[in-house]
C-alpha cells in the first residue's frame, strides 16, 4: 500500500525552478532516503511533503488523501529537524509531549506515550532536563521522541545527523535504523552523504537539479546506475571515468591504449561513438580475468588497514583510483597493472546515459 | 580577558589597562551618583541647615519629617496614583502592540514589509513638539482634556517605534525552525507566539519594560499639555507644583524626588533576574 503519492510536483521561486516534475510513490513502511549534491532541491522537496513550503503545482497525497493544500499539522506527518529545533524553555518531556498538548490530549494518554517513547529511546532519566543540559545526540534523541509520540503516517527526516560528530553520527544511524525496524513506520529522510544514504535506505533517491536522476534499492543505484552522475554520486572513493571510443564490434579503446571486447554493440548509427568507461576502485583485480587491463603510475598510496587505494594516473594523463588488497610493496611512482572483468565496466554515452548490454536491455523490454 | 590578568599576575610587567578602566569607571560613577546623594542628603536635612548652604555636608541629625510630611500629603497619593494609572496600561499596551508587529515583522514578512517597518520606526525620530498642538487640538475635540486617557494614548503610540523594533530584532533570532518545529506539531500562529517566541523573549520584555515605564513614568511634557485640575496630575507635575510660591522647600522636594523615583527602581530590580542571557542556548546547536 502506498503511504505517499507525488503527481507532478513543481516548485518555483520566482523565476527560478527548484523543483522540476517530481513524480514519487512511496510505499507504508519503507525508508526512503533523498540524497543528492547541495542545492539539488532534495530539502525543499522534504519541506513541500511536511507543508512547510507551498506547491506550485502537482499533488501530494498522503494515504489516499490529497494533502496538497493541507496545513502540516494535518498532513498526518512529523519531522526531525536538522538543529534539533527543540523548545529550549521547555523540559525534555515538555518538549516530546508538546503536540499532544496542543491537541488537548488526556493526561493519563500523554503519560503513557511519554512513558513509552522515553523507553523507547532511553531518554527516561532525562525527562527533566532542559536541552542546553544534553548532549547532541540526546537532543537529537528527544527531537526524534517529539517526531514519534504522535504517530504520525509519514515521518520526515532533514539531514538530522549533520550536526553529530563522526563517531556520533554512525551510532545514531545504527539507532534511527533499529528505530526503523521497530515501529516500521514509513520515513522519508534527507542527506547529502551518500553513505548514510547507502546505509539506511530501503530505496534511494538520487536527485539532481530539482529533478529524480534515478530511484532504487542501494544495491541497484550502486551496481547498476542509470547515468554517469548516479555512478559518480555512489560509492566511496568514487566510480573512475575512463574516456574512450565504443567501436562498431564491441571493442572498447580506452584513451590510455587499453582495449578489452564490451559485448554491447553500438548502434548501427553511430559506429566508433565516444563513450565514458565507468569503474569502480574495488573492481581492479589481477590481470588474470577476462577484461581491459589499465596501467597505473602510482602517486600516494592511501593505507586503510584492511584495504588499501591507490590514487594513480594513467598514461593519457587521467586520475584513477584502485582499490588493492595484495601485500606487496607499493612505492609512489611504481607502476602496476590494473585489470577489471568486462561485466564490471559500465558505458556511458556521451551525454552521461548508461548504454546496457543488450541482455540488460532484453530483459528489461521483457519487464 | 583570562589572559590578560594570568599574564598580569605572573610577568612583573606592569599592564596600566585595568588600573586605567578602573580609575574611569570610578569617575563615571561618581559623576552619575551625585545628583542622587545631593538630593539624598538635602532630604535629610531641615530647611534651616539647607539655607546655610551645606548641600554636601552630612546632616546634623537624621531628619526624616520631609519623607514624613511628602507621605502624609494625600495630594502626593493622588499624583502616585494617577501616574501609576498611566504607566502601567501604557506600558503593557505599547509592548503589546511592539510584539504583534515585531512578530509579523520578523516572521511572517510580506510584500512592502520593510519598508513598513522602516515607516514604524522613523516615528522613533520626530520630535513630540511637532505633535504638541495636533494632540492637543484632537483631544480637546474628544473632550478627553484634563482626564489620564490622552497619557495613556500618546504614550501607547509613541512607544510603538521603539517596542517593535526590539521586539522585532529580537523574534529575528529566534531559529525559524523552532517556529516550523511548532507548526508542524500542530500550533497556530497565535500559538508559536505565544508558547515558543515570547517565553524565549523574556529578557527583550524586560529590557522594554523597564525602559517604558521609567520613560512613562517620569514624563513631564504630556501631562502639563493635557491637564489643569490638581487631581489629574502625575507625579512629575506634583514635583514642580509642591514649590511654594516665593521658596523653594529643598527639603521636601528632595524627599518627594526620591519617593517619585522608587517605582521606577522596583520595576528595575524586579525585571533584572529577567536580563538573563542565554535562553535561546540548547535550541539549535550551538
Amino acid at each position: 500500500m502506498s503511504t505517499l503519492i507525488l503527481k507532478n510536483i513543481h516548485k518555483s521561486f520566482g523565476a527560478v525552478d527548484i523543483i522540476r516534475g517530481v513524480d514519487l510513490d512511496i510505499r507504508s513502511g519503507e525508508f526512503v532516503v533523498f540524497v543528492g549534491p547541495s542545492g539539488c532541491g532534495k530539502s525543499t522537496l522534504l519541506r513541500m511533503i511536511s507543508g512547510l513550503e507551498t506547491t506550485s503545482s502537482g499533488t501530494i497525497s498522503i494515504r489516499d488523501r490529497d494533502v496538497t493544500h493541507v496545513p502540516p499539522a494535518k498532513r498526518g506527518i512529523a519531522m526531525v529537524f536538522q538543529s534539533y529545533a527543540l523548545f529550549p524553555h521547555m523540559s525534555v518531556a515538555d518538549n516530546i509531549t508538546f503536540g499532544l498538548r496542543l491537541q488537548h490530549a488526556g493526561k493519563e494518554e500523554i503519560a503513557r506515550k511519554l512513558t513509552e517513547i522515553a523507553d523507547i529511546l532511553h531518554l527516561t532519566p532525562l525527562l527533566d532536563r532542559r536541552p542546553k543540559q544534553l548532549s547532541g545526540g540526546q537532543r537529537q534523541r528527544v527531537a526524534i521522541g517529539r517526531a514519534i509520540v504522535r504517530n504520525p503516517a509519514v515521518f520526515l527526516f532533514d539531514e538530522p545527523l549533520s550536526n553529530l560528530d563522526a563517531e556520533l553520527r554512525v551510532s545514531m544511524r545504527v539507532e534511527i535504523a533499529k528505530l526503523h525496524r521497530r515501529i516500521g513506520a514509513t520515513m522519508i529522510y534527507v542527506t547529502h552523504d551518500q553513505t548514510e544514504a547507502m546505509t539506511l535506505a530501503d530505496k534511494i533517491i538520487v536527485m539532481r537539479s530539482g529533478k529524480i536522476e534515478q530511484a532504487g534499492t542501494p544495491d541497484a543505484l550502486y551496481a547498476d546506475p542509470d547515468n554517469l552522475f548516479v555512478a559518480g554520486f555512489i560509492g566511496s572513493p568514487r566510480m573512475n571515468f575512463l574516456g574512450g571510443i565504443l567501436e562498431a564490434d564491441g571493442q572498447v579503446r580506452l584513451d590510455c591504449g587499453a582495449t578489452f571486447r564490451s559485448g554491447i554493440l553500438p548502434a548501427p548509427t553511430t559506429p566508433s561513438a565516444p563513450i565514458t568507461l565507468g569503474i569502480r576502485p574495488e573492481h581492479f583485480t589481477g590481470t588474470d580475468e577476462a577484461g581491459g587491463t589499465v596501467d597505473v603510475r602510482v602517486d600516494m598510496v592511501e593505507n586503510l588497514g584492511g584495504t588499501r587505494f591507490v590514487y594513480g594516473t594513467l598514461k593519457s594523463g587521467q586520475a584513477v583510483i584502485v582499490e588493492d588488497r595484495s601485500e606487496s610493496a607499493l612505492r609512489d611512482g611504481a607502476s602496476i597493472s590494473a585489470g577489471f572483468p568486462a561485466r564490471k565496466a559500465l558505458l556511458f554515452d556521451a551525454e552521461g546515459r548508461r548504454i546496457r548490454s543488450s541482455d540488460t536491455a532484453n530483459a528489461m523490454a521483457a519487464q | 580577558m583570562n589572559d590578560r590578568y594570568a599574564s598580569a599576575t605572573t610577568s612583573p610587567s606592569f599592564n596600566p589597562w585595568p588600573a586605567a578602566i578602573f580609575v574611569c569607571l570610578t569617575v563615571l560613577a561618581v559623576l552619575f551618583l551625585a545628583p542622587t546623594i545631593g538630593v539624598l542628603l538635602s532630604s535629610l536635612k531641615t530647611t534651616q541647615d539647607i539655607a546655610l548652604g551645606k548641600l554636601w555636608s552630612l546632616p546634623t541629625s537624621l531628619y526624616l519629617d520631609n519623607f514624613a510630611t511628602v507621605l502624609t500629603n494625600p495630594a502626593i497619593h493622588t499624583y502616585l496614583l494617577n501616574t501609576l494609572l498611566i504607566a502601567v496600561p501604557a506600558t503593557a499596551g505599547s509592548i503589546a502592540l511592539g510584539i504583534l508587529s515585531g512578530y509579523v515583522f520578523a516572521k511572517l514578512p510580506f510584500r512592502g514589509s520593510d519598508i513598513l517597518f522602516l515607516a514604524i520606526v522613523a516615528g522613533m525620530f520626530f520630535p513630540p513638539q511637532v505633535i504638541l498642538i495636533p494632540l492637543f487640538r484632537l483631544f480637546n475635540g474628544l473632550g478627553l482634556l484634563d482626564t489620564l486617557w490622552p497619557m495613556i494614548f500618546v504614550h501607547i503610540a509613541m512607544g510603538i517605534p521603539i517596542c517593535t523594533l526590539m521586539m522585532r530584532n529580537f523574534f529575528a533570532t529566534v531559529p525559524a525552525a523552532l517556529r516550523e518545529a511548532a507548526i508542524i506539531e500542530g500550533a497556530s500562529e497565535w500559538q508559536v507566539l505565544s508558547k515558543v517566541a515570547l517565553p524565549l523573549s523574556l529578557p527583550a520584555l524586560a529590557v522594554l519594560s523597564t525602559l517604558q515605564f521609567t520613560w512613562i513614568w517620569n514624563d513631564f511634557l504630556w501631562p502639563l499639555i493635557f491637564t489643569q485640575s490638581d487631581d489629574k496630575r502625575t507625579i512629575m507635575l506634583g514635583l514642580v507644583f509642591l514649590q511654594g510660591q516665593y521658596s523653594v522647600a529643598w527639603g521636601i522636594q528632595g524627599a518627594l524626588s526620591l519617593v517619585a523615583s522608587l517605582p521606577t527602581l522596583i520595576v528595575f530590580l524586579f525585571f533584572q533576574r529577567y536580563f538573563i542571557k542565554g535562553m535561546t542556548m540548547g535550541a539549535v546547536k550551538g
